[in-house]
C-alpha cells in the first residue's frame, strides 16, 4: 500500500478506514475473499524467499493477465487481418508496423496495470464512480456492443477454422461455446487463468507454420529495419488493412479486461513491476505470432494468388502447397485457438464490466450461485454470438475486418477515460503516469484518431487519398 | 466478522492479514471512490471524442452501405 504518500490522500480505503469496518459485526468475508487471500499468501511467502528460483516461482504466480490480454486480442479477427494482410501486401511494410502496433498496445496496458493495482477496482466500476453515470454509460455502450461484435468474430473464426476439418458449423460453434462453459467450472480465477494460459499458447502455432514456408531471413530483416512503402500506396483497400491491423492489437476490451483481471488475481502496487513483465512478455509472444502469421501468408502474395475474401479454412487450403498438409492443418487450428481463447476472454471482460457497473459480485472466485448474473451475463453474450454466426451466407470475411476497424474508432474516448483515471492524483497517489508515460499516451490517441480520419477520407472522398500520398 | 464460506474452516485473521485492506470485498462495498467534477475542458473533450465516434460509425454505417450495394 501507498498509504505513507504525501499530500493529497488517495481515495483508496486507509487500513484505518477497514480497520474500523472489519471491526464491525457487519462485515462479511467472502468466498471471492478467502480464494484470493489464498493466492496473495502464496505470493507473500513465495516473496520473502531469496534467489533465482524464488524469482521465477514469483514470475510464475503473478503473470497471467498481461499475457492473456495480449495473446486473447491475437483473436480471430486479428489473425485473419494478419492473413489478409500477408497475402495481399506481402511484408515489406506491414511487419514493422504490426510491431508498432503492439508498442502501443504495451504503452496502454501498462497503464491498467498500474490502476488495477492501486485501486484494486475494476475499469467500468472507476469510470462511473469517478464521472457519473452519465459518461459511465457511454462507455459501457461502447464496450458491449464492441464486444459483442468481436465476439461474433471469434465463432466465425471457430467455425471457419474447424471448418478446415469438415466439423459442421453448428458442431463447432456449440462444442466451443461448451469449451468456454466448461472453463468457468473450476469457479476459481487461478484455475480459469492457467487453463486459459496454456490455450493461449497454442497461439504460437503460427511460428511453425511460418517456418515450413521457408522464409527469406534476409528479406524479413530488411523488411524489419528499412521499413519498405506500403505496395499500391494509399488506397481504400489499404487503408482498411491499416486499421483492422490496428484494431488488432489495441481495442477498448483490454482495457476493461486487464484491469478487472488484475484486481481479481489481487495484484497490489508491490506487484506492478511484475504486471509491467508480464504485459510485455504478453506483446512479444503475440507480436512473434502475428508475425508469423503475415509471413506464413506471404507466399501468396509473392505467387500473386487473389486471397482478398479468403476465409480461416481457404488460407489453410491455399497454403497447403508452401507448408504441406501438417501447416495447413496447424494454420486451421491455430484459426479455431485463436476464437477460442478471445471468446474466453472477451465475454469475460463483458461480464466483470456488468458486475462492476450493476453493483453485482463479479469474479471467477465465485461459486455460480453467488455470482449467478456475473456467470450468466458471460454464457448468454457468448450463446448469442455463437447463434448469429450460423445464418447462411453472411459475409464472414469483411465483418472481421469492418469489426477491427470499429475497435480502433472506439479507442480514443476509452483512452481519454483511461489518461484521466491514471494521472489523477486522488485515487492514484505517487503513481499518476510520469511524463514520458503521458507523451507516448497521448501519441497513441494522435495516431488513432489520425487513423481513423484517414479510414473516413478513404470511404467518403476516396480521390483526396491521392493528395496524401495514395495512388 | 462472518464468513459466507464454510464456517470454521479458515482462519478469518489470516484472510484480512493476507489482503491489503481495500481488497477486502465489504471494504469495496462500502467505499467507492467519490466522483470528481469535470472542468469545462474536459467536457468539451469528452463530447468532442464522443461525437468523432458518432460520425465515425456513420462512416462505417456508410461504407458498409455502400459495399453490400
Amino acid at each position: 500500500m501507498t498509504d505513507s504518500t504525501p499530500a493529497p490522500k488517495p481515495l483508496r480505503a486507509t487500513p484505518t478506514d477497514v480497520l474500523a469496518a472489519t471491526s464491525s459485526a457487519d462485515v462479511l468475508i467472502t468466498h471471492e475473499d478467502i480464494d484470493r487471500a489464498h493466492d496473495r499468501e502464496r505470493v507473500w511467502h513465495t516473496r520473502s524467499q531469496r534467489g533465482f528460483r524464488s524469482r521465477a516461482r514469483l514470475l510464475w504466480l503473478l503473470v497471467g493477465p498481461g499475457i492473456l490480454v495480449m495473446l486473447g486480442e491475437n483473436d480471430g479477427p486479428s489473425m485473419l487481418s494478419y492473413a489478409a494482410t500477408g497475402a495481399r501486401f506481402g511484408i515489406g511494410f506491414f511487419l514493422p508496423f504490426v510491431i508498432l502496433t503492439f508498442l502501443m498496445a504495451c504503452v496502454v496496458q501498462e497503464m491498467t496495470v498500474r490502476l488495477g493495482a492501486a485501486t484494486h477496482r475494476g475499469h467500468a466500476e472507476l469510470i462511473f464512480d469517478r464521472f457519473g453515470p452519465f459518461w459511465g454509460w457511454f462507455s459501457m455502450i461502447d464496450l458491449m456492443v464492441g464486444n459483442f461484435l468481436t465476439l461474433v468474430t471469434e465463432f466465425i473464426a471457430i467455425r471457419a477454422g474447424l471448418g478446415f476439418f469438415g466439423i459442421p458449423p453448428f458442431v463447432s460453434v456449440l462444442a466451443a461455446w461448451l469449451v468456454l462453459f466448461a472453463a468457468l467450472m473450476a469457479h476459481r480465477y487461478w484455475t480459469w487463468e492457467r487453463v486459459t494460459l496454456l490455450a493461449a499458447m497454442f497461439n504460437l502455432v503460427f511460428v511453425p507454420v511460418a517456418l515450413l514456408t521457408h522464409p527469406h531471413w534476409h528479406a524479413i530483416g530488411s523488411a524489419l529495419f528499412t521499413w519498405k512503402p506500403l505496395p499500391g500506396g494509399l488506397t481504400q483497400d489499404t487503408v482498411l488493412v491499416l486499421l483492422a491491423d490496428i484494431g488488432a492489437t489495441v481495442t477498448p476490451w483490454m482495457l476493461f479486461f486487464q484491469q478487472s483481471a488484475i484486481a481479481d488475481k489481487g495484484l497490489t502496487t508491490h506487484d506492478i513491476r511484475f504486471g509491467r513483465f508480464d504485459t510485455m512478455i504478453g506483446a512479444a509472444l503475440a507480436a512473434l505470432a502475428a508475425l508469423a502469421t503475415i509471413i506464413a501468408t506471404a507466399p501468396l502474395f509473392a505467387h500473386g494468388m487473389a486471397a482478398g475474401n479468403f476465409e480461416a479454412a481457404e488460407f489453410a487450403q491455399a497454403l497447403r502447397p508452401f507448408v504441406g498438409q501438417w501447416g495447413s492443418t496447424l494454420f486451421a487450428l491455430g484459426m479455431f485457438e485463436a476464437g477460442m481463447v478471445a471468446a474466453v476472454t472477451i465475454s469475460t471482460s463483458s461480464a466483470y464490466a456488468f458486475g462492476e457497473v450493476a453493483h453485482r459480485p463479479h469474479s471467477l472466485n465465485l461459486p455460480f450461485r453467488q455470482g449467478k448474473s456475473f456467470y450468466l451475463v458471460l454464457i448468454l453474450e457468448a450463446a448469442a454470438a455463437a447463434a448469429l454466426v450460423l445464418i447462411p451466407g453472411i459475409p464472414l470475411v469483411y465483418i472481421v475486418l469492418v469489426v477491427n476497424v470499429i475497435a480502433v474508432l472506439a479507442m480514443p474516448p476509452a483512452l481519454l477515460f483511461l489518461y484521466m483515471l491514471v494521472n489523477d492524483r486522488e485515487i492514484m497517489g505517487d503513481l499518476v503516469s510520469p511524463r514520458w508515460a503521458n507523451i507516448l499516451a497521448l501519441g497513441v490517441v494522435i495516431i488513432l484518431i489520425a487513423a481513423g480520419l484517414l479510414f473516413g477520407i478513404s470511404v467518403v472522398a476516396p480521390h483526396a487519398l491521392a493528395g496524401i500520398g495514395g495512388s | 466478522m462472518k464468513n459466507d464460506s464454510d464456517p470454521g474452516s479458515v482462519d478469518l485473521n489470516s484472510i484480512v492479514a493476507s489482503l491489503e485492506p481495500d481488497q477486502l470485498i465489504s471494504a469495496k462495498e462500502k467505499l467507492h471512490v467519490p466522483r470528481r467534477r469535470l472542468t469545462g475542458a474536459e467536457m468539451i473533450l469528452f463530447w468532442a471524442l464522443r461525437i468523432y465516434l458518432v460520425l465515425m460509425f456513420g462512416v462505417v454505417l456508410y461504407q458498409v452501405f455502400t459495399t453490400v450495394k
